[in-house]
């Protein structure tokens, strides 16, 4: 699936993750900023591809800011955030949740 | 404990003062009408009645933030005025900030994603969202085997394109194997972006080595160098030249091996002249400055776009023939009637 527009969901707030979704063409790139990047940072990112995957998602930049969110938030959020990009918000991914 | 965060009305004269007040508890007190008037959204954040946090957008740079951490977590109103602000902005599909700040506060918006472009001794500008600092370069054409070119830079606002412009291009490309032409990239001026970037491109078609591109959020925007566009005092003058100057020392430069870059002698200017004083001083030795005597007309007058914009206003446009490129003349024929309008409208033709 292509992206479609930039966009973002999250807060930066704590316990929460702001991801921000942009088109790109080398695969999926995350930069990624989080106080526990050293311990949980492959985590994350592993999250984030992997739910990205499932919307068919091959090449977009991903920017991530965390402040301490649990797996189901930093999913939450990538849902959120793909089907913002991709303009399907109107049609729930549920086979994604 | 949890505080409201609501937009703020600065008409509102209470409210305005109440604002005013807790920033200059803060140390914050540059209230121009310039400054203020620029402001697109304003958030409070209370707890009660009292204003514990705020923070401003202008277009896409964050302006105004102001915390008081008393008997809270250090950060966390900080954290939510930042990202509530942030948010608003996306939502309005502004998805590149920018931020001024004190040099102390560097990190704390880089906690926040952002990234540091430059820093001076006082003061830091950075940037968050995209498309960021390495999406604006990966962009830009390059040339084969650049790193071992000799590549030159030259920054313009170039209102409109004359031939002291194209005389400074000339000397560049013929002193150097390729010459990236970074036209500023705010609508502030008589020509608008698009006729300036196609004036030059128009008028520089014939020398192969030039490549002609936008200078977006990074070199002279309305951003990073206001006093560019609007007269400001010299203080603010010399830390927004010396901001710019390290922008392009340490992130276009070395990205673009751009070894030398090209700056035309200022005779009226003043905030001109302050830019290539700080050009000279920060860029070498990491970037060597060429600066070359503009070009005169035969009766021994210097070039200026300003000059150019002048006459328009009078009207008689046979006069700045000598002046311009035949491109860039033809164009304000044809279109003489709309640049008028808009000096009519206000437009300013002083600044730059």
């Amino acid at each position: 699936m292509e992206i479609k527009q930039t966009a973002v969901a999250g807060t930066l707030e704590s316990s929460d993750i702001q991801i921000m979704l942009s088109k790109g063409n080398h695969g999926i790139e995350i930069d990624l900023e989080s106080d526990v990047k050293k311990q949980f940072g492959d985590q994350i990112i592993s999250v984030i591809t992997t739910t990205l995957k499932k919307f068919g998602i091959e090449n977009a930049k991903v920017k991530a800011v965390d402040k301490g969110a649990l797996d189901c938030v930093i999913k939450a959020r990538t849902i959120a955030v793909a089907q913002r990009a991709l303009k399907t918000t109107d049609q729930p991914a549920w086979e994604v949740l | 404990m949890y505080e409201s965060i609501e937009q703020l009305n600065l008409n509102d004269p209470r409210k305005r003062q109440q604002w005013e007040n807790f920033l200059k508890s803060l140390g914050i007190s540059n209230f121009s009408d310039k400054e203020i008037n620029g402001i697109d959204l304003t958030l409070g954040m209370y707890d009660g009645n009292e204003l514990v946090g705020t923070g401003s957008a202008a277009g896409n740079v964050l302006k105004f933030i102001g915390v008081c951490n008393k008997g809270v977590t250090q950060g966390a109103r900080f954290n939510r005025i930042i990202s509530e602000l942030t948010s608003r902005l996306y939502q309005n599909q502004i998805f590149h900030i920018l931020v001024f700040t004190k040099k102390k506060y560097s990190q704390s918006f880089q906690h926040l994603g952002f990234t540091e472009l430059a820093s001076t001794d006082s003061a830091a500008f950075l940037e968050t969202g995209s498309p960021n600092i390495t999406d604006y370069l990966d962009e830009l054409p390059k040339v084969v085997d650049q790193e071992h070119q000799s590549i030159a830079g030259i920054v313009m606002n170039a209102n409109p394109f004359t031939l002291g412009h194209r005389y400074l291009i000339e000397r560049a490309a013929s002193e150097n194997d390729w010459v990236y032409v970074f036209v500023v990239n705010t609508d502030a001026s008589l020509f608008s972006t698009d006729e300036r970037v196609a004036l030059v491109k128009q008028g520089t078609a014939d020398l192969k080595n030039v490549m002609v591109v936008s200078g977006g959020d990074y070199m002279v925007s309305y951003a990073t160098f206001p006093a560019y566009f609007l007269p400001d005092s010299v203080t603010n003058i010399a830390y927004q030249t010396t901001m710019d100057a390290r922008i392009f020392r340490d992130r276009i430069a070395p990205a673009l091996h751009i070894g030398t870059r090209y700056i035309g002698t200022e005779p009226y200017s003043n905030t001109t002249s302050q830019y290539n004083k700080a050009l000279l001083r920060e860029l070498p030795p990491k970037v060597k400055v060429r600066e070359i005597k503009r070009l005169k007309t035969a009766a021994g007058q210097y070039i200026t776009a300003t000059q150019v914009r002048k006459i328009i206003q009078e009207g008689d446009v046979t006069r700045i023939k000598e002046l311009l490129p035949k491109t860039t003349y033809q164009f304000i024929e044809d279109h003489l009637d709309m640049l008028e309008l808009r000096i009519k409208k206000g437009m300013n033709i002083d600044g730059n």
